[in-house]
């Protein structure tokens, strides 16, 4: 699966505070680091960017680019702050992330695609919201493609993003996204997929968060996601993304069959697995100490 | 063509729980389908309690009509909870409201002097809710269950700030806790496993907070009723204890209740039999008509 990392990150205070103190080299550690970690693209997470956008996103390409060969996604809902970001990106074609089936997205941010001939992220999201289920995600996105490529922007340049909510605010929302990635195929043929996998476990306890995550990763994985935005900094993420922990897909796979587990037999580490499997198929209840019961 | 009604059954049950000890004890739960679900397979052997609210120190700023019915006993909790049983009410909830730091501050000896004094005086089992206040309930709620030993109360409520030492003396002197969270199922959940690791599960009972009618009730009626269902079909053992609807003192704050005896005592009455019909196996009310309409509509 393609990694986005994620860790330049406008929510982050450290983040926040190097961009607007224009500190390029936190900026460009971050970067680095990332890089080094093992992802393919890098997210640059700028918020809504309302100040001075047009110094503010190239002067951030430009020194992130300096540091990297990485291939930049650009994380606005600001089609100003978007287009200066497209425009200053000079090494690898970029990623638009994201656009919708709004109608101000179709409008200002989607056309980007086209001028800047840059790939796009496409949500469900529509005037509405976000739509509440499977089917009516898988229907709003085949609209929201088709105006894309009414535009000329081709199904393989859009990457589809179900949109994951986090598991403490509704945990069947999550089984959603599976049946979506099964129906997304016939829908948008040839198109990319993408998600913000830590969001799952946002509002988790943060030491719990990464398992969450994992496990949601592989169970998309199986439904062939294309790509993931994700905490480059997770190692655990990474190796089994690098197929070095065969037996967690192994585990996840079994719990997503309904196979019969001995738990007894199970590493402590594989019955996490297997409960926070059974949390994310909303098969058992969610709560803070699921690991522990 | 006939019509043939379909009929459900359910994979587990509710955790019977048994209030009171010796001849005063009473069971609530233990049902193996979902409340009224009179259509499906399973029983529900313990029908559900009334509760009345009893304070232990003279009520401040209730409205005329809440008072007048208790107007000889107010300043005597054990009078009170004698007067509530003569009302009809099958158990007793005993308010600690004289231990409010922002009032008169009683001392936790104080409050479990009268708690043994009302227990020991009526034929059934008592309920006694805390102030609410995580640090002052911490001390005076191990405090009765000392004073009290062995004759397994309702002590609550717990909260996920202050279980750790109210549930150590419940489990040394035999009392049974109200786990009490935020109206959400989630963190119910992480108490009741946080609980669990010292506490018997068949020794808990659930409050998930209970909203009048016109105020959220609807959001404590969903979440009993998902509780319930968790636990019931869903097999979840962290949900499975029986629930208590503290909605009386609830109710008696809406202006609703404040400002006109009639439709205060229907406010009442419609909160509790929703709650009821939702899965609560007590609730606890405060105006005696209140039992007598429940009852009634409960047949």
């Amino acid at each position: 699966m393609i990694l986005i990392g994620e860790n330049i990150h406008i929510i982050s205070k450290d983040v926040s505070v190097a961009i607007r103190e224009r500190n390029a080299r936190f900026l460009q550690d971050l970067a680095v680091k990332q890089t080094e970690a093992g992802v393919h693209y890098l997210d640059l997470n700028i918020g809504p960017a309302r100040k001075n956008p047009e110094e503010m996103v190239p002067w951030l390409v430009k020194a992130i680019e300096e540091v990297t060969d990485l291939p930049l996604s650009i994380d606005t809902l600001n089609p100003v702050a978007m287009e200066a970001g497209l425009a200053a990106i000079t090494k690898s074609r970029a990623l638009i992330n994201s656009a919708s089936g709004r109608t101000d997205s179709k409008q200002e941010m989607m056309p980007l695609a086209v001028k800047y001939n840059a790939e796009l992220v496409l949500s469900v999201f529509t005037d509405k919201g976000c739509p509440p289920d499977a089917d009516s995600r898988i229907e709003s996105i085949m609209e929201t493609a088709a105006y894309a490529n009414e535009l000329g922007i081709p199904n393989e340049d859009l990457w589809i993003d179900p949109v994951l909510l986090p598991i403490s605010a509704d945990q069947a929302q999550v089984g959603f996204d599976l049946e979506f990635m099964k129906m997304l195929e016939d829908a948008v043929p040839g198109a990319k997929s993408t998600i913000g996998l830590s969001n799952v476990s946002n509002g988790t306890p943060d030491h719990l968060r990464g398992i969450l995550n994992r496990t949601m990763m592989v169970m998309l994985g199986r439904y062939n996601m294309y790509s993931v935005i994700a905490d480059a900094f997770d190692k655990e993420l990474i190796a089994i993304n690098n197929g070095e922990r065969p037996d967690i897909i192994d585990i996840v796979y079994k719990v997503m069959d309904e196979e019969e587990i001995d738990l007894s037999s199970l590493s402590q580490e594989m019955v996490h697995y297997v409960k926070t499997a059974e949390v994310l198929l909303d098969r058992m209840l969610y709560s803070d100490g699921w690991l522990d019961h | 063509m006939d019509f043939k009604a379909p009929v459900e059954s359910y994979a587990a049950s509710v955790r019977e729980v048994t209030l009171g000890a010796g001849d005063k004890a009473v069971k609530i739960g233990g049902e193996t389908k979902l409340a009224y679900g009179f259509f499906d397979e399973g029983d529900i052997p313990n029908p559900p309690k009334l509760a009345l609210e009893v304070m232990d120190t003279a009520p401040e700023g209730w409205a005329e009509h809440f008072l007048e019915p208790y107007r000889d006993v107010l300043s005597d909790p054990v009078a009170w909870a004698r007067k509530a049983l003569d009302y009809g009410a099958d158990l007793i909830c005993l308010r600690l409201i004289s231990t409010d730091p922002a009032g008169k501050n009683a001392s936790a000896e104080s409050a479990a002097e009268t708690v043994k004094k009302v227990a020991d005086a009526i034929p059934v089992p008592l309920i006694v809710y805390g102030v609410g206040d995580e640090t002052k309930d911490a001390e005076v709620l191990p405090k009765v269950a000392a004073v009290c030993s062995g004759m397994n109360l309702l002590i609550g409520p717990v909260i996920k700030e202050d279980y750790e030492p109210i549930a150590a003396a419940a489990l040394e002197h035999g009392h049974c806790l109200v786990a009490q969270s935020p109206l959400d199922i989630n963190i119910m959940k992480e108490l009741n496993i946080k609980l669990s690791k010292t506490f018997p599960l068949e020794r808990i009972v659930i409050d998930p907070l209970s909203a009048a009618l016109g105020y959220g009730m609807e959001y404590s009626f969903t979440l009993m009723e998902r509780t319930k269902l968790t636990g019931v079909a869903f097999k979840d053992t962290m949900t499975q204890m029986p629930l208590i609807g503290d909605l009386g003192s609830e109710c008696a704050k809406t202006k609703e209740a404040k400002t006109n005896r009639e439709q205060g005592i229907l406010w009442e009455g419609m909160t509790a039999i929703s709650l009821l019909l939702a899965g609560a196996n007590i609730v606890i009310l405060r105006h005696p008509d209140s039992v007598k309409n429940v009852r009634e509509i409960l047949g």
